[in-house]
């Protein structure tokens, strides 16, 4: 089930809501486990138990390490529950990747398993591997009830797209929840921006991006429309999902971490991992990056260690050498900068500035491509290598429909609209509320709308 | 929170309760006029539904469909998509300048074009022979006629056509027709500006059309297909036919259903296709007998729904003429229902059909 689909809006969740407050709040747990597992088992029901059995493997390790007292027993454990939970992702996301290219090098002919990926599995492994290690190293206490650590792996809100949910991040709430109306106008608010986002301005800009895939009369114009129109597109999906899941959260009195902080503004690669999938980039850092000595064991250790997060990081978004590149594209970014780069492009913005949003289009580019070599093809047609023209009649139309919906995205990926509306606030907190409503009720009916003429429109994020 | 705040709060959630109870109280509608097609209804919840996700999907077509005011639904989405944010189509169908709605088609699917002229192929090997003559012949979309859109390269398209069908004569007919052969809300061409057109076609049979035809008002306020499909505000325009009292003299036979039909279905004009009316739709299989035409020759046309309207312009110059829908029968069954000696044979399609055609059997 996706959260932009009627069958979620109007029926999923309302029925939700009425059963999570009716439940005494001791039985909140259980109930968001319940609704949760229907959530995900709602499309793809064989794979629940995939979920379930990972979430049981995480529980009794978790028990297991905080029971056990000698630390090469604690240690061991933590071993066998990383190796166990990564095996789950490793089988089910790379054993056809590993195979297909064990037999490409060595011509051999090892039969592809062809298996589907368990939705979600990526972040869920996370959340899980996060519970344990936090539980070995003494920041969180072992969860003793299965209700509650399964409430939290399985929770809808971010069970399929993140954030990434730190189990630290939610301990305390899993005991006791506060609600409040403000909470309350937060969530809706937050969910409703996140489901705006997503309908109104990804999906659209997905239109543009599915145009040039499938195009025969490709231009540098066109391609230049597509990679910009995925920049933004795979920022308000992901963004987008983002504030649905943490207004969701506010909904059932969870607080979630954010996950994107105006990424598009950044001045450098550097700062722009720090705004975006922040839930992602910070996990790699306390958990892989940290652990290998971060920049505490000299330079040469560092730019390692810098190596190695980012072709995990590429790795975890997909099964496939684009993947791996584009991580390892950003890893030699980071270290560029680290080197010589950061201070020169902190002194001088607007340079920053460009030059990031062109390092992140061409990363982009290079993270969407089939292959290398479909990458490849991208990039020399927007340089007008390759023999495209400047301009098609299909770039042309494309650019001209979509122009203010383009403006409006760019727009919409800066902090200008929270600054008006704070504006709005400090002047008339009266008309500020009217329109803040108004504004609402009518980003509601539109999405709905949309959602009503529309047809299936899965997030991006989907396949991790 | 100040009162003011307080009442403001509670217009999104009563908003969302009302939209909800809509939905779970909604009586389901079994087909949409606009969209001409049955509206999904709620699946049968089974446990084999959902453990293959049929019922989870199901689910999903059925709510979308019966969202109460679902018309008004999409009517606002078109308007928010093309007055809003100034999008020049939606759902593909675009709205020219001077309100001709057309479907964004593009590019060639080449294979497409090679499997239907393969179906001709077909056709020829099996059943024609020397005393044939045989044609083809393809009408341009309306989207030919426009500008400043991303479209079918017409003229690619016949040249394909053309070289995959070395065994016809290939008749062009873009030179025939304009944007206003076209109803603006339809895909199809208005029947009154065919002179033209069926001229240049049964000139290259070999034939010379004389009939004078009245022209008569089916519907003020015919809407095409785009309109539905669009959403937009669109006004309807007028249907008409041509009549010729010769036509009371014609024996049609629908072979399909086994009953005799007239020229026009005037009944169609309230269905959901007013568009039918030309000879009762697109049927399998058509005869018309006209023991009064200028010649004793025979014509069987293979075509799509366009030949309906365009047919009745060669009744006067052939004894019988026969329509074919090989979209409904099977080529290789052909042999049983027709005697194709001593024909002439066109095959007479749309590029929307030939982009798409593996609905041809």
């Amino acid at each position: 089930m996706i959260f932009s689909s009627i069958p979620f809006l109007y029926y999923f969740l309302p029925v939700t809501m009425i059963l999570y407050y009716l439940a005494p709040k001791k039985a909140r747990n259980a109930v968001l486990l319940l609704v949760s597992l229907v959530f995900y088992g709602w499309g793809e029901p064989r794979y629940l138990l995939v979920m379930l059995g990972s979430t049981a493997l995480g529980y009794l390790f978790g028990l297991a390490i905080g029971a056990a007292k000698k630390p090469a027993a604690r240690r061991a454990l933590l071993t066998a529950s990383i190796l166990s939970c990564l095996g789950v992702l490793v089988y089910f996301k790379y054993a056809d990747f590993f195979l297909n290219n064990l037999n490409a090098l060595f011509g051999t002919n090892w039969k592809l398993l062809g298996l589907a990926l368990p939705v979600g599995v990526s972040f869920y492994t996370f959340q899980i591997l996060s519970y344990t290690v936090d539980v070995y190293r003494g920041n969180a206490e072992v969860q003793k009830n299965p209700i509650d650590l399964a409430c939290y792996v399985t929770m809808f809100p971010q069970l399929i797209a993140g954030p990434i949910v730190r189990y630290t991040d939610v301990a305390r709430q899993l005991k006791t929840r506060q609600y409040s109306r403000a909470d309350m106008e937060q969530g809706m608010t937050r969910f409703l921006i996140g489901l705006g986002k997503k309908i109104l301005l990804a999906n659209l800009l997905g239109e543009v991006c599915a145009a040039w895939r499938a195009t025969q009369d490709g231009s540098v114009l066109f391609s230049w429309l597509y990679a910009v129109s995925y920049t933004l597109h795979i920022y308000f999906d992901f963004s987008g999902y983002s504030d649905m899941a943490i207004g969701l959260g506010k909904l059932l009195g969870f607080s979630f971490p954010e996950n994107f902080n105006y990424p598009y503004i950044a001045a450098s690669v550097t700062d722009f991992w720090r705004r975006w999938h922040m839930s992602l980039s910070s996990w790699f850092r306390d958990y892989v990056y940290i652990p290998l000595g971060g920049n505490r064991k000299g330079r040469g250790k560092q730019l390692r260690n810098i190596l190695i997060v980012w072709l995990l990081t590429g790795f975890w978004h997909g099964a496939a050498w684009n993947f791996l590149f584009w991580g390892l594209y950003f890893a030699v970014l980071l270290i560029l900068e680290k080197l010589a780069l950061l201070k020169t492009l902190e002194k001088h913005r607007f340079f920053g500035h460009l030059y990031l949003l062109l390092a992140v289009i061409f990363g982009f580019v290079l993270f969407d491509a089939s292959s290398l070599r479909g990458a490849w093809v991208c990039l020399r047609g927007m340089f007008g290598l390759g023999g495209l023209p400047a301009v098609s009649d299909e770039g042309l139309y494309l650019l001209r429909s979509n122009a203010l919906l383009l403006l409006v995205s760019v727009v919409g990926a800066t902090p200008l609209p929270k600054m008006l509306a704070q504006k709005l606030n400090d002047y008339s907190t009266n008309a500020a509320a009217a329109l803040r409503a108004l504004g609402l009720c009518m980003l509601l009916l539109v999405c709905t709308a949309f959602l009503v003429d529309g047809s299936y429109n899965p997030f991006l994020y989907f396949r991790f | 929170m100040p009162p003011m705040k307080k009442r403001l709060f509670w217009a999104l959630p009563i908003l969302y309760i009302a939209l909800t109870l809509a939905c779970w109280l909604h009586t389901p509608n079994a087909e949409s006029l606009s969209e001409r097609r049955k509206l999904a209804q709620m699946p049968k919840l089974t446990w084999s539904g959902i453990q293959s996700g049929s019922f989870a999907s199901n689910f999903e077509s059925c709510t979308q469909d019966q969202f109460p005011l679902r018309e008004t639904f999409r009517r606002g989405k078109a308007l928010f998509s093309t007055k809003l944010l100034g999008r020049r189509d939606n759902n593909r169908i675009y709205e020219s300048g001077e309100g001709f709605l057309a479907k964004l088609e593009y590019p060639m699917n080449e294979a497409s074009v090679d499997y239907a002229a393969s179906r001709f192929r077909t056709v020829y090997d099996r059943y024609l022979a020397g005393s044939n003559r045989v044609y083809v012949s393809l009408i341009p979309d309306k989207t030919a006629y426009l500008d400043g859109i991303p479209k079918l390269d017409h003229t690619a398209f016949a040249e394909r056509l053309r070289k995959q069908t070395p065994f016809a004569n290939f008749i062009d007919l873009s030179d025939t027709l304009t944007l206003n052969s076209f109803y603006k809300t339809d895909t199809h061409w208005r029947q009154e500006t065919l002179g033209k057109t069926a001229e240049a076609l049964a000139a290259a049979m070999g034939k010379h059309l004389s009939m004078e035809y009245e022209t008569k008002l089916g519907t003020a306020d015919f809407l095409g297909v785009y309109a539905g499909q669009s959403a937009l505000p669109v006004a309807g325009e007028p249907l008409y036919y041509l009549w010729n009292d010769a036509f009371n003299g014609l024996e049609i036979q629908d072979r399909e259903n086994n009953r005799t039909i007239g020229v026009y279905d005037l009944s169609a004009l309230n269905g959901r296709d007013p568009y039918e009316m030309y000879l009762s739709g697109s049927l399998s299989l058509i005869t018309v007998k006209n023991t009064n035409a200028s010649s004793t020759d025979k014509l069987i046309i293979f075509r799509d729904s366009f030949g309906s309207s365009i047919a009745p312009y060669f009744f006067e110059s052939y004894a019988e003429v026969t329509l074919v829908d090989i979209r409904y029968l099977p080529v290789e069954r052909l042999g049983k229902f027709l005697d194709f000696a001593d024909s002439d044979v066109l095959f007479l399609y749309s590029t929307l059909v030939l982009n798409n055609s593996e609905t041809l059997k």
